[in-house]
Order: C-alpha cells, then sequence, then structure tokens
C-alpha cells in the first residue's frame, strides 16, 4: 500500500484521493460541455459565453468598484433580515418549544406558513416602506423568521426528558438548567435554522431587487440581463453563489462544536 | 485450564427417523478478520453434525462467534476455511432448505401479517389464493390468528418475531436457523415464546439450530446443546438434553432442569469472565 | 391519567386561543383602519379585502392563474422526479460517487437557484418552459438527497432477509430496498413539490407571465390593494392545503 511512501516524508507526495478525482473529472467534463456548447452555436449566440468570456467578465467585476458598492447594499440587507428575523425566530421558538399550550395554538401558524412564497407580500412591503433596501430587508426578515422559529422550537422540546429529570435531581437551578442542558442542546438547531434563514433571506433579498430596485446584486444581475450583458450577468451570480457559500460555510464554522468537521 | 475441546459426532440422537446421515454438517469452520490490530480468529474449527428433526442450541458469551457462525450457515457471509454440507451436498452461499430467523426487527413495516407472512410464496410466484392459505396456516400455527390485517407496528416485539418465523416457516426449509430470536423481549414473554416454539418443533418436526445466550432457554427447547468458548471460537462441550418430550415451560420446576443449567453455567462462567476482562482491557 | 375530555379540551382550548387571537388582529386592523390609523392603501381594511374576494373570481379569472400555477408547479414537480429519483438511486448505488458528490447536492439545495432564471429565460423565452425548467432545477436537489437518503437507510437486516431467501438483486430492490425506502423519497417528493411551488409563483410574478404570481403582481401595478390582499390570501391558502395534503400523505406512507 503507501508503505514506502510513509518512509520518504521528505517527497511532498500525496495520495490523489479518488473521491477528489471523481469530482475533478466532474469539474472538467461540465466545463467541456460547456465550452462545447458555447463554442456549436446550439443556443442563441449570447446565452452561453464562452468560458474565456466569463472568465474576463469575472475580472472585470471582481476589480471594479460597482460590485461592491452593491455587495454592500445586499449584504446590509441580507444581514439585517438575519438580525431581525433571526432574533424574532429564535424568541418565538423559544417560545413555541417551552409551553405547550402556545404551541399547540400558534405552532400550526408558523408550520403552514413557512413553505409559502413570501415574494406575494413584497407589493405590500414596497408600498409601506418604499422601494430602499428597507423593503427587501423587511422581505428577507419575512423569509428568515420561520425556518428559524421552526428550527428552534424542535429543538428545544428535542431535549432528552432524561436529562431534565438529571438536572432536576441535582437540583440546579432555571437558570443553571438553561445554560448547561438547553443552551448546548440548541447549538445545533440554531446552526440548521440559520443556514436555512440565510439561504431563504438571500433569495427574498435578491429576487426583490430583480423585482424593484436601483441597488444590490439583484439589481446588477437585472441590468446585465436588461442590456444584454450575459458574461457579465454570469460573473455576478458567480459571486453571488461564491457569497451564498461562503456565509453558509461561515455559519457553519462558527457554530461548529469540538468533534464536528 | 485449557478448554474441553469435544469433536463432532454425538454418540446418541434423541430424535431420528432412521436415517444416520446427518442433515447439517459442519467440518473444521474457521472464520478470520483482518483488522488493524491483526488478525482476528472469530470462529476456530468448529465441526458439529444436526440431524432430522433434532433441536440443537448453540449458546456461549458475547464475543464467541456465535452470529458469525450463524451468518455462514445461512450463506450470508463467506468462511476462512472448512465446509459446510446440506443435506449431503456441500453449501456456499444462502440454501434454499436453509431458513434464517434474525436477532433484529426485520419485519416488512409496510406489508401487513399475512403479506409479510406470504413474502417468500410471492417472491417464488406461488399463486395468490395458494400463498395466502398457506400463509394463514402458519400464521395460526404462530399464535397470531386474528392479526392477519395488521401492520407490524401495531405488534409488540414478541408479536413481530412470531410473524417473522412465520415467514421464514412459509418457504418450508428443512433446516430453521434462528439467531437469538427472543433477544430483545422480557423473560416471561421468552419463556412463553419458547412453549410456542416447543410446539411448532413438535407439530413440523422441524429442524432447528438456535443460537442464545440464554441458558434456561437452551435447556426449555434443546436435544443438545453446543457450548462455545469466548473468541477464538470453539465447540467447549456438547450436552445431551434428556428431557422428555413433549415439553413445555414446566419443565423449569424439574431438578434435572436445574442441574443441566448448572452444568452448562460452570462451563459458561469461565468464558463469560474471560470475555469480560477482555473488554475491561 | 388525564380522561378523554381532558386531553381533548387540553388540545381545543389551545387551538380556539390561537383562532380567537387571529380574528382580534383582524378585529384591530379593521378598526385602525376604520379610524384611520391605517393607510388603506398600504393594508386595506380586512372587511374589504374579504369583499373583493368574489370579485377575483367574476374579474380576474383568479381559477384559472390558479389551475395555471398548479400545473406548472406539478408538472415541474413531476419532472423533477424523474430526473431526481434516478440520480438519487445512482449516488446510492455507486459508492464513490454518491461519497463525491452528495456535498455537491446539498449546498446547491441551500444555494438561491432561482437566481439562475433569466439564463432560463433567454434560453426558452417568456413563456410557461421557463418557469417549469426553473422549477425543476429548484426541486431537484432535495428530491435527489432524500432518495439517496432513503436507499441508504434500508435496514441491512431487511437485505438479509430477501438474501436468505436467494432473491435476485432485482428483486431485493424491487421487493424491498423500494418499499422500505418510500416514505423517505415522499418526503423529498413533498419537499420538491413545495420548493416548485415557491419557485413557480416567484418568478411568475417576477415576469408577470401567468399564474398567480402574475395577478398578485399586476393587482399591485394597479394599485388595487383589496383584490391584491384577496389575492395574496388565496396563494397562502392555497400552499397550506398543499402542505397539508402532503402530510397527510407522508403520514400514510409512513404508517405502511
Amino acid at each position: 500500500m503507501a508503505g514506502t511512501l510513509v518512509n520518504r516524508q521528505h517527497v511532498r507526495r500525496r495520495r490523489l484521493s479518488p473521491i477528489t478525482a471523481m469530482r475533478g473529472a466532474a469539474v472538467i467534463v461540465i466545463l467541456a460541455l460547456w465550452q462545447a456548447i458555447s463554442a456549436s452555436g446550439l443556443l442563441y449566440n449570447g446565452v452561453i459565453p464562452s468560458l474565456l468570456a466569463i472568465l474576463r467578465a469575472l475580472v472585470q467585476v471582481v476589480f471594479g468598484s460597482e460590485l461592491y458598492r452593491n455587495m454592500a447594499v445586499t449584504g446590509f440587507e441580507v444581514l439585517g433580515a438575519l438580525l431581525i428575523g433571526g432574533i424574532a425566530g429564535i424568541a418565538a421558538g423559544l417560545a413555541l418549544g417551552a409551553s405547550r399550550f402556545l404551541s399547540r395554538a400558534y405552532e400550526p401558524y408558523v408550520h403552514y406558513l413557512a413553505p409559502t412564497p413570501k415574494i406575494v407580500f413584497l407589493p405590500v412591503l414596497m408600498a409601506a416602506l418604499g422601494v430602499g433596501p428597507a423593503s427587501k430587508l423587511a422581505l428577507g426578515a419575512i423569509s428568515a423568521f420561520f425556518p428559524m422559529a421552526l428550527s428552534i422550537a424542535a429543538g428545544v422540546r428535542q431535549v432528552d426528558p432524561v436529562l431534565l429529570r438529571v438536572a432536576r435531581s441535582f437540583r440546579l437551578s432555571r437558570f443553571q438548567i438553561v445554560r448547561m442542558i438547553y443552551l448546548p442542546a440548541l447549538v445545533r438547531p440554531i446552526s440548521v435554522g440559520l443556514r436555512l434563514a440565510f439561504g431563504l433571506a438571500m433569495v427574498g433579498c435578491l429576487l426583490s431587487e430583480i423585482a424593484l430596485s436601483n441597488r444590490g446584486l439583484g439589481y446588477l444581475a437585472a441590468q446585465d440581463y436588461a442590456h444584454f450583458q450575459i458574461a457579465h450577468m454570469y460573473a455576478v451570480l458567480i459571486v453571488v453563489f461564491v457569497l451564498a457559500a461562503a456565509g453558509n460555510a461561515a455559519i457553519v464554522w462558527a457554530l461548529r462544536r469540538p468533534g464536528e468537521a | 485450564m485449557s478448554a474441553e475441546l469435544r469433536d463432532s459426532a454425538p454418540t446418541t440422537n434423541s430424535q431420528t427417523s432412521g436415517s444416520s446421515a446427518p442433515l447439517l454438517a459442519i467440518d473444521r469452520v474457521c472464520k478470520w478478520f483482518h483488522t488493524p490490530e491483526g488478525v482476528v480468529r472469530a470462529v476456530d474449527h468448529v465441526s458439529f453434525q444436526v440431524h432430522q428433526g433434532e433441536f440443537v442450541s448453540i449458546i456461549g458469551p458475547s464475543g464467541c462467534g456465535k452470529s458469525t457462525l450463524f451468518n455462514i450457515l445461512g450463506g450470508l457471509s463467506g468462511k476462512s476455511e472448512g465446509s459446510v454440507t446440506i443435506g449431503g451436498q456441500e453449501s456456499t452461499g444462502p440454501h434454499p432448505e436453509v431458513g434464517m430467523v434474525f436477532q433484529e426487527e426485520s419485519t416488512f413495516p409496510w406489508r401487513n401479517v399475512i403479506e409479510n407472512v406470504a413474502f417468500p410464496l410471492e417472491a417464488a410466484g406461488v399463486p395468490k389464493a395458494e400463498r395466502l392459505a398457506r400463509a394463514a396456516e402458519l400464521v395460526d400455527l404462530v399464535g397470531l390468528h386474528g392479526f392477519e390485517r395488521r401492520h407490524p407496528a401495531e405488534l409488540s416485539g414478541g408479536m413481530r418475531q412470531r410473524v417473522c418465523i412465520a415467514r421464514t416457516l412459509a418457504s418450508r426449509p428443512k433446516i430453521l436457523l434462528m439467531d437469538e430470536p427472543f433477544g430483545a423481549l422480557d423473560e416471561q414473554t421468552r419463556l412463553l415464546l419458547g412453549d410456542k416454539v416447543l410446539q411448532i418443533q413438535q407439530a413440523l418436526q422441524q429442524t432447528t439450530l438456535l443460537i442464545t445466550h440464554s441458558i434456561t432457554e437452551a435447556v426449555q427447547l434443546s436435544d443438545r446443546i453446543l457450548v462455545m468458548t469466548y473468541r477464538p471460537g470453539r465447540v467447549k462441550r456438547i450436552i445431551e438434553v434428556n428431557l422428555p418430550r413433549p415439553r413445555s415451560s414446566e419443565i423449569l420446576a424439574s431438578a434435572t432442569f436445574g442441574q443441566y443449567v448448572a452444568e452448562i453455567w460452570a462451563d459458561l462462567r469461565e468464558e463469560a469472565t474471560r470475555g469480560m476482562k477482555d473488554s475491561e482491557r | 391519567m388525564a380522561t378523554r375530555r381532558e386531553q381533548f379540551l387540553a388540545r381545543l382550548i389551545p387551538m380556539a386561543t390561537g383562532f380567537a387571537t387571529l380574528i382580534l388582529l383582524l378585529a384591530l386592523w379593521q378598526g385602525a383602519a376604520m379610524a384611520g390609523y391605517v393607510n388603506t392603501f398600504i393594508a386595506p381594511a380586512p372587511w374589504d379585502i374579504a369583499q373583493s374576494f368574489p370579485d377575483l373570481f367574476a374579474d380576474e379569472d383568479v381559477l384559472g392563474a390558479l389551475a395555471q400555477s398548479f400545473a406548472e408547479t406539478f408538472g415541474a414537480a413531476a419532472i423533477a422526479g424523474a430526473i431526481g429519483i434516478p440520480i438519487g438511486w445512482w449516488l446510492h448505488s455507486r459508492r464513490l460517487a454518491g461519497l463525491a458528490f452528495e456535498n455537491w447536492v446539498a449546498n446547491l439545495a441551500a444555494a438561491p437557484l432561482v437566481l439562475l432564471y433569466p439564463l432560463f429565460l433567454v434560453v426558452f423565452g417568456r413563456n410557461a418552459a421557463t418557469i417549469v425548467a426553473m422549477a425543476v432545477v429548484t426541486a431537484l436537489p432535495p428530491i435527489v438527497l432524500k432518495t439517496k437518503e432513503g436507499l441508504d437507510g434500508v435496514r441491512r437486516t431487511l437485505i438479509n432477509v430477501g438474501r436468505s431467501l436467494r432473491l435476485s438483486h432485482r428483486q431485493i430492490f424491487l421487493r424491498i430496498m423500494l418499499p422500505a425506502a418510500a416514505p423517505v423519497i415522499g418526503n423529498g417528493l413533498r419537499l420538491g413539490l413545495i420548493l416548485s411551488l415557491i419557485s413557480v409563483v416567484g418568478i411568475e410574478f417576477l415576469i408577470h407571465f401567468g399564474g398567480m404570481g402574475d395577478l398578485i403582481a399586476t393587482l399591485g401595478d394597479r394599485f388595487e390593494v383589496a383584490k391584491m390582499f384577496a389575492a395574496i390570501c388565496f396563494v397562502l391558502l392555497t400552499s397550506v392545503a398543499f402542505f397539508f395534503i402532503g402530510e397527510q400523505v407522508d403520514k400514510w406512507l409512513a404508517r405502511s
């Protein structure tokens, strides 16, 4: 097996794991297919620009200033949405999880409204808050609220009753029980809820920007589409996806526990 | 103190239809595994025979390779050495004449009781009316009459295991292999189900090989008991159980029963202690 | 031990409280609107909203819009199922592929895929194909993931029952693995359906092409706020119904 390699510590050779190899192969195949379709002219010319064109546009976008201005706006909207929607969601989730009465009274509404398309509220929000970032933030906050509330409520309920009985047998104070049993148990649901909330807030804010705005990454993409700058639009979308992945990873990392990746 | 090693051939058969050829013969079967710590011998030169109509139990401490043996006999896992002969022919892989009842819950939750029991017949292409009729007989035999249309989720653990037994019997196996089927149940349920198994065995004259860790269960049900050593698993002792048949759980009261149990425990205790010390290391 | 009556009340009272709260909020809203505290261009009085419901049917062909959204949603979910379940099966059966790509699919599930809709717009034009295609893309990841999860999660013992009966690979797959995985796969399809609905309504809203999304956007543009709110309620109720029926199907699948 790798016996001989182990001895040669000075040789910086790593065995290529089959998983990495497979992923690498997939990336190559996808890029090759893309380039082939682009060059073939199969689809209407601008729709699938060549990889080179996209790369150039990406460089343009990343090194220009326009991106960062708009990223700041969208970032503000998303973070604001997470803050407001997230905190409201945690509060609601704690209340619903802790009280069976509240859960039975109000959780069905949260549960059944969660999968509805929140974009339908945009006209109302825009009438109320104008066409600036505020209405987008509000939509994002509404989108973020639901997964957070449901995740936290479930998390509170899932604390093993046995652990609570152990805590009571040790006569821990209410505060200690919250700190030592509930809080650690809630890290996972908060992480899961936050990631969902982040994704939904992002979609909400960006779609609202596309719908009607004069600032933000969604607006940028919509402008590119309107002026048929397709390669540029791809570049913006790539940036958006990278940001989404980065945000996700950041949340996972921030809330990681020892023993998890 | 070295364990007594006995070779297989039993001197007497408690029940035999007259033929002397064993239905199931295993000869010097070994199984070893390669682990990061080295080679682990789970089963070491195990040999024994089971004759038509016999009820044989294999009992041993945890870690003696009983379940490994079960999987080898059932053909679900390979052996490193030795041979398994069924009905005179060497067998590798699952054998049509061998039926397996697993330790874990194995009813199909999406089928009701009668559909579960009819499953092997359905897979073999038996027409609907016939297979449902046969399944109904078996459902009766295991004492679940009236529960045919229930789903496993509505049944207790003991009832579900009975469904599994009925399902395995549906394929009319010559040899029934059972791996601690009642392990998850409480003592009293086990005793009652043991009675049920005795009734079934009596009615069908079913050749059965039972893996168990319960001494009372082994003595209650068996004609012969193989006591295994701790890893590497070998046959330490073969005990003939000369309690009269037909039997029931009332046999627990007899003095002879107690003697058998004591004898087996004396052997097992040593092995179980070694096992416990090993896991503490 | 609670009697049946106590148990019934223990469920009924909270539900009634929740409902009463809703009525109370509506009443407050109505009062505020009538007293002039609330700008009725932003939030029309509930009574006015209720009264516009019939107009939805009469003037706006809301049923037609609903039918269109439904058709697109179900169509997209069906296509996503037809594509996604085999992919999920492939990730399950080829261990290396599963290890390599499951993460990617999970990341796709979290990514704002809806943003790709301009591309579909350019390819398919401003018509139903764009909407359906976009919805398929958003619905795929959960279907793929849940299919893999369901097949992976079939208990080894159940498969061993099949092996001990000497069933062929195909028989084991069709008679044991698929039925065992069905509840989880069904869950994935339900999630796909929900995401499909969200995408469909969202894109209809953005590109003004038929269906409930377009209806809401149009009513908004026309400042017919009461009707718009009524349409929004309609969408909410529909989506709730969708979700509810999906849950019942889930329960039915899980019980069997």
